[in-house]
């Protein structure tokens, strides 16, 4: 990576969209989990170069998204070079890749490197290619199949009961509603 | 993973099978006393209510008399055969447990065994740290390396989705388990927890000569497990081995009086309930190994005729394995253990009924099993008493109403005879219910099965006394709900699949009163009722309104966390002494009770939260989502849903808007970088905060749900 410019002097956009896109590449590089901050402040201020750069090509965009965009195309080309031969695709590359960087404690053990395609430490490369991620073993799949149970003469008798309550809601209530009548006619005459 | 196949599936094996002998011996002996007790009951009965002849309302009180009669007595039988077990000198002639030999437990376990945990939007840090403290526990055995683990998820809500994935991650990166603990997640959640298995099963059954499941609140110390698959490996007539789960983690009064009771009653009926299933036990769908390769020929579920509730798919599918299981000619075993194996319990009363409403449903269906040809006998039995566990409810309540209408007619003067036989009845009624649990803690002061200083028997027996007051005010309240699902099953009122409430998070009183007010009105009704009708009627049935009337106070009192605990009251050994898988997860959950937490807003969405923003979080998901060459929904769709949820928070989107946006990888992946494009006046306040506070909460996104404990 080139020395880093302090002296950030963008042409285009405003001192406080910068400094908007500042605030959100600190938090984007934080959420990396790269708690080194001066390696931090050299890659925002890296990015935020690039970024002032494209926005001078595309003032439609604000220097966030600019920030933001760089920073994607840092990183892709940066796992573009630890996974080149690999044969992944765009997405694979991305989203494989970032978890590679944590799962061989790349935050913690090779933070000074991250972003920096031009040195790639060779047991950085190794430990971020062997990162394995699994959702399960390869399957073998077996045939699962139900077989009907012979539910005997009694269970189609009530099935057919249950079938037929079952597509006559008034027909259901109004046998509730019998046995109801029938209790209350029952403690009318008991208690007369 | 070495994973030898599976034996062929041949004829039905005798090794773990009871000798029919045996068998035959033990359930004539059972079924004689029970039926005697029952005949002798019904006897009294009649011979009280036939003093002047029997009126068709006697001759109902008669016809639901008998099968609650039954019922009490299978229970105090079940009980009174497992305390002679427990406390003869000689052993069981069909214990498990001595078909191991010392020099058993040495030998290098070659079996493959997948360990399985289907979960559906449960607490994630609880089940994935229950999950490491049986791996760790497995590890220490040194016979874990045929061991898989599977978390099978189907987990409908996003956060909990990703936290899930997450969690998963951390675990393995921190256990080095990667290729050991495997996370799987269905698109579609077909046929429930049964479907969950089932898929398994159709997937990676082939791999493995027996799975072990568990529920999401289970724990299993890797002592038991390598136990298990070596009683499966030397008796291989068995298809099922059932272990007795005990109650832990309780907080509230009804949780801890819960399992209380279950550590000091238990272990005599599962002993009984052992004398007696031999070969035909129960599964109770966790906490059990099963032989993989039978269970995949004969276990797949057919739907039930009809519609649910009462129909359709099955909902207590493990009765049912059961009952195909040994259909096929392996056996079903129960396992009497006191330790190792473990669950959790509903924290409060309102949590045990939603509980009970599906259980209820799942037995009720079993009515259309019982006259299906080809069951074992045992089986249909154990299907007739399931249903009867709850349709006994509102056979006693059906009991209380002819009780009523006989007391509002009272026969002038009852003659010697008839006196005679209600109290003998009245007696034996007494004896059945209360003799068990007499003996049983009787058992405790002289043996001291459960805890050794006399201090502490003493505190059991009082807790036992106590413990009989809240079971008292609990059961007729028990006894209107549990009424009232059988009733509304029979109607075709489903219920929903809804995750079930494990941890207490404080009473919630408007939910208490709507709940309980009308069985408070029914205690009242039925209490003015009785004064008219008679006052020494009214006395008798006392106790049961009393019931009815507290049940608001009461479920308030049991839900809440003053449980006697500081006195003594209703301590287990696993309260006092916990083992070890259950000591490092309580560590770890303590450890994670400590941590900063982000705003509650923040917090309910915070696995959403995590995937669109942490890179990791991200790269995750993605990696793990299946790529699929169409989506269901049009680009413009999820580009505009996106949109909303970037400009208006994710409150601004349902939960299928939301769920349709995390299932597509493209979108997945273009949200990340659109809510860090954006300029803070673009994004929705919820995004904005997210933003500033997120680095703050967690040293790494991975750690929110799980301890941070690296293996040295």
């Amino acid at each position: 990576m080139e020395a880093v410019n302090i002296q950030f002097a963008p042409e285009t956009g405003t001192e406080e969209e910068w400094n908007e896109a500042y605030a959100r590449l600190a938090d984007y590089f934080r959420s990396y989990q790269l708690h080194n901050r001066i390696r931090r402040t050299q890659l925002i201020l890296e990015t935020l170069r690039r970024a002032a750069a494209a926005h001078k090509t595309n003032t439609k965009k604000t220097p966030t998204a600019h920030s933001i965009e760089q920073a994607r195309i840092m990183l892709k080309e940066w796992l573009g070079a630890i996974y080149s031969d690999m044969n992944l695709n765009e997405s694979q590359l991305e989203a494989g890749g970032r978890l590679g960087f944590h799962l061989s404690g790349g935050p913690a053990r090779w933070p000074n490197f991250f972003l920096d395609k031009e040195n790639l430490p060779q047991d950085m490369i190794e430990a971020m290619r062997s990162a394995v991620r699994a959702s399960g073993p390869g399957m073998q799949v077996s045939k699962m199949t139900p077989r009907d149970i012979d539910l005997g003469r009694v269970s189609e008798v009530a099935e057919d009961t249950f079938d037929t309550l079952g597509r006559h809601p008034i027909l259901r209530y109004s046998i509730l509603i019998g046995i109801v009548v029938a209790v209350l006619t029952y403690l009318y005459l008991l208690f007369r | 993973m070495s994973t030898p196949a599976a034996p062929a599936v041949t004829s039905p094996i005798s090794t773990g099978m009871p000798p029919q002998r045996i068998a035959r011996m033990r359930r004539a002996t059972f079924f004689s006393f029970v039926g005697l007790g029952t005949i002798v009951g019904t006897w009294l009965m009649y011979v009280y209510l036939s003093e002047r002849g029997m009126r068709w309302s006697e001759w109902g009180l008669l016809a639901v008399f008998t099968p609650l009669y039954y019922q009490l007595n299978v229970g105090f039988w079940t009980a009174l055969f497992g305390l002679w077990l427990m406390n003869r000198p000689g052993h069981d002639a069909l214990d498990l447990w001595r078909t191991l030999k010392p020099e058993d437990h040495e030998e290098a376990i070659t079996a493959s065994t997948a360990i399985i945990m289907p979960v559906f939007n449960e607490d994630v840090t609880r089940v994935f740290e229950g999950l490491r403290s049986i791996y760790l526990s497995l590890e220490q055995t040194g016979h874990s390396k045929n061991f898989d683990f599977f978390i099978l998820s189907d987990s409908n809500q996003t956060s909990q989705w990703i936290e899930e994935e997450a969690a998963w991650l951390e675990l393995c990166r921190q256990l080095n388990a990667f290729g050991r603990i495997f996370y799987r997640k269905r698109r579609k959640p077909i046929n429930r927890k049964s479907g969950n298995v089932s898929d398994f099963c159709r997937r990676w059954g082939k791999r493995y000569r027996y799975m072990l499941v568990l529920d999401a609140d289970s724990l299993m110390s890797g002592g038991l497990i390598t136990s298990m698959t070596r009683i499966m490996e030397k008796n291989t007539g068995i298809g099922i081995l059932q272990t007795f789960p005990k109650q832990i983690g309780a907080e509230t009064l009804l949780g801890r009086v819960m399992q209380f009771a279950q550590a000091l009653y238990g272990p005599p009926f599962m002993a009984g309930l052992d004398y007696w299933q031999c070969g035909e036990a129960n599964f109770w769908g966790h906490n059990a190994i099963i032989r993989l390769e039978p269970f995949i020929k004969f276990c797949a579920l057919p739907a039930l005729p009809g519609k649910e509730p009462f129909g359709g798919h099955i909902l207590s599918h493990d009765f049912v394995e059961a009952a195909l299981m040994r259909k096929a000619g392996w056996a079903v075993r129960l396992l009497p253990t006191n330790r190792g194996s473990y669950e959790e319990g509903p924290p409060t009363l309102v949590d045990m009924l939603k509980r009970d409403r599906r259980w209820c449903q799942g037995n009720m269906q079993h009515f259309w099993l019982v006259f299906a040809k080809g069951w074992h006998p045992m089986s249909r039995v154990n299907f007739i008493h399931g249903i009867l566990s709850y349709a006994s409810s509102l056979l006693w309540f059906f009991f209380l109403l002819f009780t009523t209408f006989l007391a509002a007619t009272p026969v002038p003067q009852l003659d010697p005879q008839a006196m005679q036989a209600q109290q003998i009845l009245l007696g034996l009624t007494a004896t059945l219910i209360f003799l068990p649990k007499t003996a049983t803690l009787l058992d405790e002061v002289f043996t001291g099965r459960l805890f050794k200083p006399l201090k502490m028997r003493l505190l059991t027996f009082m807790s036992s006394m106590a413990d009989t007051v809240v079971f008292t005010l609990m059961a007729p309240v028990l006894m209107i709900f549990h009424s009232q699902f059988v009733v509304y099953t029979v109607l075709g009122k489903g219920v929903r699949w809804v995750t079930q409430r494990r941890k207490a998070e404080g009473v919630d009183w408007a939910e208490v009163f709507f709940t309980f007010w009308v069985v408070c009105l029914i205690g009242i009704v039925w209490a003015i009722l009785g004064w008219f009708v008679s006052h020494a009627f009214l006395l008798w049935i006392s106790p049961i309104l009393i019931a009815l009337f507290l049940a608001i106070p009461m479920a308030i009192v049991v839900s809440g966390r003053s449980s006697g605990h500081r006195f003594g009251f209703f301590l287990t050994t696993e309260e006092t002494e916990p083992p070890s898988v259950l000591a490092t997860m309580n560590d770890n959950l303590a450890e994670i009770k400590g941590r900063i937490h982000l705003p509650p807003e923040l917090e309910k969405h915070h696995g959403l939260l995590q995937v669109c923003l942490d890179p990791y979080v991200n790269g995750l998901h993605v990696s793990l989502l299946r790529r699929r060459k169409s989506i269901d929904v049009s680009r413009s769709y999820l580009n505009e849903i996106a949109q909303r949820m970037i400009q208006l928070g994710p409150q601004s989107l349902n939960a299928q808007e939301i769920k349709a946006m995390i299932h597509d990888t493209e979108t997945v992946t273009d949200l990340h970088y659109r809510l860090w494009s954006a300029r803070d006046h673009e994004l929705a306040p919820f995004w904005a905060t997210a933003i500033r506070q997120y680095n703050l909460a967690a040293s790494s996104p991975f750690t929110h749900t799980l301890a941070q404990r690296e293996l040295a």
